[in-house]
């Protein structure tokens, strides 16, 4: 663990303000040792003197007292989103993700939390959520306190019509989302869930990514990774073809299907099922051979998918001149090579902040200029809440809704 | 100022004690429309009078014609009718009609009257002509005296417009004041000779219906290439038309730096060098292993990865960064994202570094 950007090799942020500060989450973890050491005698670690609790227990109730919840912002079955504020400060706000006891692991924590609290603690960037604290309540459930980002998420916007914005506005969120993409992978961490509904906007409107509940860091080689992650309209093709090795590229295909999204105001690539959703990408992007990506014959699903599919080519340059007038030659241009099919031709996140489309006019819209909607904490708890690559629009959701008496008493 | 400019000001102080009828509006009718025709007296504006509708001009009424419409000339403020302004000005400017006006007009300039009263037609002009050039703001002055200050100057210039003391002194200097400011702000903007601008009323205002080849090459020398003899030199031996004591030097605004797609975060590794390929035995399978490459994992992630985290710790020094941390627990927190949004949600800065 490092705690210093002045010293790490951790990517340094700018300024130097920065390098006196340890950040939120780093804090935690530093507190707790910082704590630990700095208590006095191993008497109070030792023996429960003060009402039967641990060192632990004290700790955490400690954590526990700084935050007042207030109402409950949105339920899932995964989660429940509180607003909330400092104790000893109501105007700093807060969201409190209290993550319910799942049936799947009786006797522990949800993958999904672990991994959050995991790699939110390590990260700390403008561009990706906060972890302010984690504390666990008296009935073993945990919570997250994370920041509050009142402003909706960036799919409500292009699916709000009364906004309106252009070339420069999409450069400024999509330059926010790739930074944060960037920082994740500069950081070894893949977010495997990058989609429209995880960019939160804060305040100031800064897009934020949110919804850690399916990164993981990046895999030893010859270890194996599920190819069943990422919500399905932003899932690169080697992920449908069952590829079980892949690195930063499938966040990049993720991130160039959301500013595609942002550049047509709707979804880049809908479909029904897995098997639609490779059809929907082919249509594009023609069906990849041997030449266009080597080795992709030999994936699991490749057979099953292309064994006896005509061949279909990719669309020329006129059809994205066409569909994304707003991005511009160079815009295109990058969304193409985030695009790629094969997942070596792709572009890395370094790439991607490399390329001229973000130097280029327009200059992208300063944050404090940027269309903003009142989404509202209603949001904020609704996409907290999420567990990691659901679609909310399947007909099975509603179903499922409905069993979820939590819910139907709100 | 002269010292006839003081007087409207001090008359309406009176007025303003007095609470009552103006001997301002008096010296005001006499003055501002001096030049009404003999035909059609001073009216008053309370009252609707029925020769409103005739045409001093033609004389028709809008008995004749039902859709008349009124205009006037901020040159001289004579009303007429349409059909009259179609009849005289069509073919070019022309002297106005009414008995006693010699003023050219021009027909673009006829607009319809905003107001009924024609003098507070021409003061509301006259006042958006000198806010133009007037406009400074409390934080442009060092102080609040000499933000007033200013301000009785600006008005003492526009009562001396309106009551028409001392106006081409005043113009001149308006103008002078106009074209230093704009020098300031845009010191590469051509500099244009003032002109007077006719939608002025102005006593002497003496009409160029075409400008002569002489004039046309006196403005050409004067805003072409070639320096000015005392333009450029700037602002210590150039009038500037008025000067006001403590007014703030105008800093033009930093010229934006160039965008930073990476936000101005940067990593480069002070520890080791990286290098393109490591050549080890228990990589050899996996490097040359097409479901590997198919997926686009890349090694050398790998690599920088583990010399990454094998170096992350060197020159870290937990003792220091908790002193330090310390030293600013009650400081401000947090990146200026965070703070700039807490800002707009009207909250105050979240603290994090004191989470125990």
């Amino acid at each position: 663990m490092t705690f210093s950007p002045v010293l790490s090799p951790r990517p340094n942020p700018p300024g130097t303000k920065m390098a006196t500060n340890a950040t939120a989450a780093k804090a935690k973890a530093l507190a707790i040792l910082n704590n630990s050491r700095a208590v006095p005698s191993p008497s109070v670690a030792s023996t429960p003197g003060d009402g039967g609790l641990d060192l632990a227990e004290q700790m955490n109730d400690e954590v526990r007292r700084r935050f007042v919840s207030g109402t409950r912002l949105g339920e899932g079955t995964y989660a429940i989103v509180y607003s909330g504020h400092y104790r000893h400060d109501p105007s700093k706000l807060v969201a409190i993700k209290k993550i319910k006891l799942n049936a799947d692991f009786k006797d522990g924590i949800a993958m999904d939390a672990i991994r959050e609290i995991k790699f939110l603690s390590e990260l700390s960037h403008p561009n990706i959520i906060q972890l302010h604290a984690v504390f666990s309540t008296k009935d073993q459930n945990i919570s997250l306190v994370l920041e509050h980002l009142p402003l909706g998420d960036l799919e409500m916007l292009w699916k709000n019509h009364s906004i309106s914005y252009g070339g420069a506005d999409i450069k400024s969120w999509a330059n926010m989302l790739c930074q944060a993409v960037w920082f994740c992978h500069e950081n070894y961490v893949l977010h495997r869930d990058i989609k429209g509904n995880n960019l939160l906007i804060s305040a100031d409107g800064t897009v934020k990514l949110a919804d850690f509940g399916l990164a993981r860091s990046f895999a030893d080689p010859g270890r194996d990774m599920t190819c069943n992650v990422i919500t399905r309209f932003y899932r690169p093709p080697e992920l449908l073809l069952g590829c079980r090795h892949y690195g930063g590229c499938v966040d990049v295909w993720s991130t160039g299907c959301v500013i595609a999204e942002l550049a047509i105001r709707e979804f880049f690539l809908p479909s029904e099922t897995d098997i639609q959703q490779l059809s929907v990408i082919c249509d594009v992007f023609g069906i990849p051979t041997e030449e266009t990506w080597p080795g992709v014959s030999k994936l699991r699903h490749y057979e099953a998918s292309f064994g006896a599919a005509a061949p279909k080519h990719p669309h020329g340059i006129n059809y994205w001149k066409q569909r994304f007038p707003l991005l511009g030659e160079d815009g295109i241009d990058l969304l193409r090579g985030m695009l790629r099919m094969d997942p070596m031709k792709r572009l890395s996140a370094t790439q991607v902040l490399q390329h001229p489309y973000w130097t280029n006019a327009p200059r992208p819209t300063k944050k404090e200029n940027l269309p903003k909607q009142g989404g509202g904490e209603k949001t904020m708890g609704e996409d907290l809440k999420r567990r990691g690559g659901e679609i909310e629009t399947g007909r099975l959701d509603k179903v499922a809704r409905k069993l979820d008496f939590g819910a139907m008493k709100k | 100022m002269s010292k006839s400019a003081r007087a409207p000001g001090a008359s309406s102080k009176r007025l303003a004690e007095d609470g009552g009828a103006s001997p301002l509006s008096h010296s005001l009718h006499s003055l501002s429309l001096q030049h009404s025709s003999p035909s059609k007296p001073a009216r008053s504006p309370a009252v609707a009078d029925p020769s409103s509708d005739i045409c001093p001009v033609c004389k028709s009424s809008r008995y004749l014609n039902p859709n008349m419409r009124f205009l006037v000339n901020p040159e001289c403020y004579h009303k007429m009718c349409e059909s009259c302004v179609d009849r005289i000005f069509s073919h070019g400017p022309a002297p106005c009609p009414i008995a006693g006006c010699k003023r050219t007009l021009r027909k673009a300039k006829f607009r319809r009257q905003t107001f009924e009263d024609l003098k507070v037609e021409r003061e509301v002009d006259i006042r958006r002509r000198v806010a133009r050039a007037m406009n400074k703001q409390e934080s442009d002055f060092e102080t609040l005296k000499d933000y007033n200050d200013y301000l009785e100057t600006v008005e003492e210039i526009t009562w001396n417009l309106i009551l028409k003391i001392d106006v081409e002194n005043t113009e001149r200097r308006l103008r002078l004041w106009e074209e230093t400011q704009k020098a300031e702000r845009d010191p590469n903007a051509p500099r244009r000779l003032a002109e007077p601008d006719p939608s002025l009323p102005s006593d002497t205002s003496h009409v160029v219906l075409k400008k002569g080849a002489t004039q046309r090459k006196a403005l050409a020398a004067s805003s072409g290439n070639t320096p000015d003899p005392f333009g450029t030199s700037d602002d210590a031996d150039k009038d500037a038309g008025f000067v006001f004591h403590g007014l703030k030097k105008y800093v033009p605004p930093e010229p934006e730096k160039p965008f930073n797609p990476f936000g101005g975060w940067g990593i480069e590794p002070k520890y080791y060098v990286f290098q393109k390929d490591y050549d080890v035995d228990w990589l050899t399978r996996q490097k040359n292993d097409p479901g590997h490459l198919v997926g686009g994992y890349d090694m050398q992630d790998f690599y920088s990865r583990c010399l990454r985290e094998a170096f992350g710790g060197l020159g870290i020094f937990i003792e220091d960064e908790i002193i330090a941390r310390e030293n600013q627990a009650s400081g401000d927190a947090g990146v200026g994202t965070r703070s700039a949004a807490t800002a707009a949600a009207g909250g105050k800065d979240v603290d994090m570094s004191d989470v125990f």
